[in-house]
């Protein structure tokens, strides 16, 4: 009833092993890198959002609306295929034949754009809730508006949405894998390339389901020891 | 000195929270601002360091214009000083970097000696075992003893109270009201929004009553209580001293 050679080997012998082990790592260092960027610019683009100035809050709501609502598929489909064709014609070629990991550069930037819309809402609840009187708190003693959203908002703001932010994170690195429809070969893209030859999908999904697992649980420990770190003491708190 | 010149404030068209007011404060004065809730006292309260912008009107510090074109309202802001009814620490920040936030980044002073200016000062507001907790750690009259600390860090000319004691248990007021007094004492400059009509008493030069975003009267402190003019005055006065 179940006639099913296993082959666990294919993970490791070569040349598996190390297309294997170049997969996780390009998994890693794409959606770390993506992350970064969702960082800072889902930061900026809250920061649009809140801000008195009407035009900010119109160019942050429309990048928000834009990124969020656009399926990532169609977005990684959008650089891959057509932003470079938006440049000029010898920029273009020249792209193509001197920038190797092309494909993995755009997945690193549609992928960092798409997180940055959904940071940037989640930081903007977190602004949302900082009590107002903390800002007139900042300003009265001569702080500059930027001094006061550095140091005392945006950093109260990040506290009240860690648990959010590492929801974000964790979809940040399972949404990598679909990096491989444009040709980058990260963890799910050499699981299914190393099936094609062998024929042991059984085998290399697992391995790249526990990669996700891998990398998942080590961002919730990651998250868990920010939150304890940053936690603001008087606030509500879990009793464990 | 403070000068306010025909000062205007709303929120919407046709309801002035603050009613064509003119007045000084001059230094070294305690002047202790009341009235009944909703006559526009704290809004009047932050026009004067510029946190609510008004629509009509001057405020002059040092004879310059808030909303003169040269003036750095955050300059202005540095130089005086203001205490919350809700105290509004930084709660995501020890009592310690709550005082030596604004001096580090506002007056750049080297973090040592902010440091020792902000331990001198919990040490003058009576609780310098409390540098390293957080805010939320405190008790409110702690809390509110930090909030006086933090502004003092930055040497005001001048200190703006909005109800620094409403928040506040009864036992906890007068720990409160105790530093108060000592600033008073020392010849700062002082505009304080309250209900405590003890300290107004005992401590403020002049007393003001407040209603309907008009100063309906501006009496030294003595003449406040035992001769009050105005009709409302009265009534207010009689509602609220027992």
């Amino acid at each position: 009833m179940f006639h099913y050679d296993f082959d666990w080997s294919v993970l490791w012998r070569h040349p598996y092993g190390a297309m294997f082990a170049k997969g996780v790592w390009t998994t890693v260092s794409l959606s770390l890198v993506a992350w970064g960027i969702a960082l800072a610019l889902g930061l900026m683009v809250a920061l649009c959002r809140v801000m008195p100035c009407r035009p900010a809050r119109i160019l942050g709501g429309a990048y928000v609306e834009a990124l969020r609502n656009i399926p990532l598929l169609v977005q990684l489909f959008f650089w891959y295929f057509a932003a470079p064709a938006l440049l000029p014609k010898a920029i273009e070629r020249w792209l193509y034949a001197n920038v190797r990991d092309l494909p993995y550069y755009l997945a690193i930037l549609a992928l960092g754009t798409y997180t940055a819309a959904r940071v940037a809402e989640a930081l903007r609840s977190g602004l949302l809730a900082v009590p107002p009187g903390q800002l007139r708190a900042a300003f009265s003693t001569g702080l500059s508006q930027t001094g006061t959203y550095w140091h005392v908002i945006v950093p109260y703001a990040f506290r009240i949405v860690v648990p959010l932010l590492s929801t974000e994170f964790l979809t940040c690195f399972k949404n990598s894998s679909l990096a491989m429809t444009v040709g980058v070969m990260e963890a799910t893209g050499t699981a299914s390339y190393i099936d094609s030859f062998t024929f042991h999908g059984l085998e290399t999904t697992t391995a790249a389901s526990l990669v996700y697992l891998a990398t998942s649980a080590s961002v919730i420990l990651l998250m868990t020891w920010i939150e304890k770190k940053l936690h603001i003491p008087g606030m509500i708190v879990r009793r464990d | 000195m403070i000068e306010i010149r025909n000062l205007s404030l709303w929120y919407r068209r046709g309801h002035k929270v603050v009613d064509d007011v003119s007045t000084v404060f001059p230094n070294g004065r305690t002047i202790v601002i009341c009235g009944p809730s909703g006559s526009g006292k704290s809004s009047f309260l932050r026009c004067i360091n510029g946190l609510e912008r008004f629509q009509e009107g001057e405020v002059l510090i040092d004879g310059k214009s808030l909303r003169a074109r040269e003036t750095d309202i955050h300059q202005v802001r540095a130089r005086i000083g203001m205490v919350f009814q809700h105290f509004e620490l930084y709660p995501h920040m020890t009592v310690l970097d709550n005082i030596t936030l604004a001096p580090r980044k506002v007056l750049k002073q080297s973090a040592k000696d902010a440091v020792d200016r902000a331990m001198q000062l919990l040490t003058r507001v009576g609780i310098p075992e409390n540098a390293a907790k957080f805010p939320g750690e405190l008790s409110g009259g702690q809390q509110q003893r930090v909030a006086i600390a933090r502004s003092l860090a930055m040497e005001p000319q001048a200190m703006l109270f909005d109800e620094p004691t409403s928040a506040l248990d009864p036992e906890m007021i007068k720990e409160v009201l105790e530093v108060m007094i000592d600033l008073a004492g020392r010849g700062m400059t002082m505009v304080v929004v309250t209900h405590e009509m003890g300290f107004a008493r005992e401590v403020a030069d002049e007393v003001i009553f407040m209603d309907h975003g008009r100063f309906l009267e501006r009496k030294s402190s003595t003449d406040f209580f035992e001769r009050p003019d105005h009709p409302r005055t009265r009534e207010f006065l009689s509602r609220i001293l027992r």
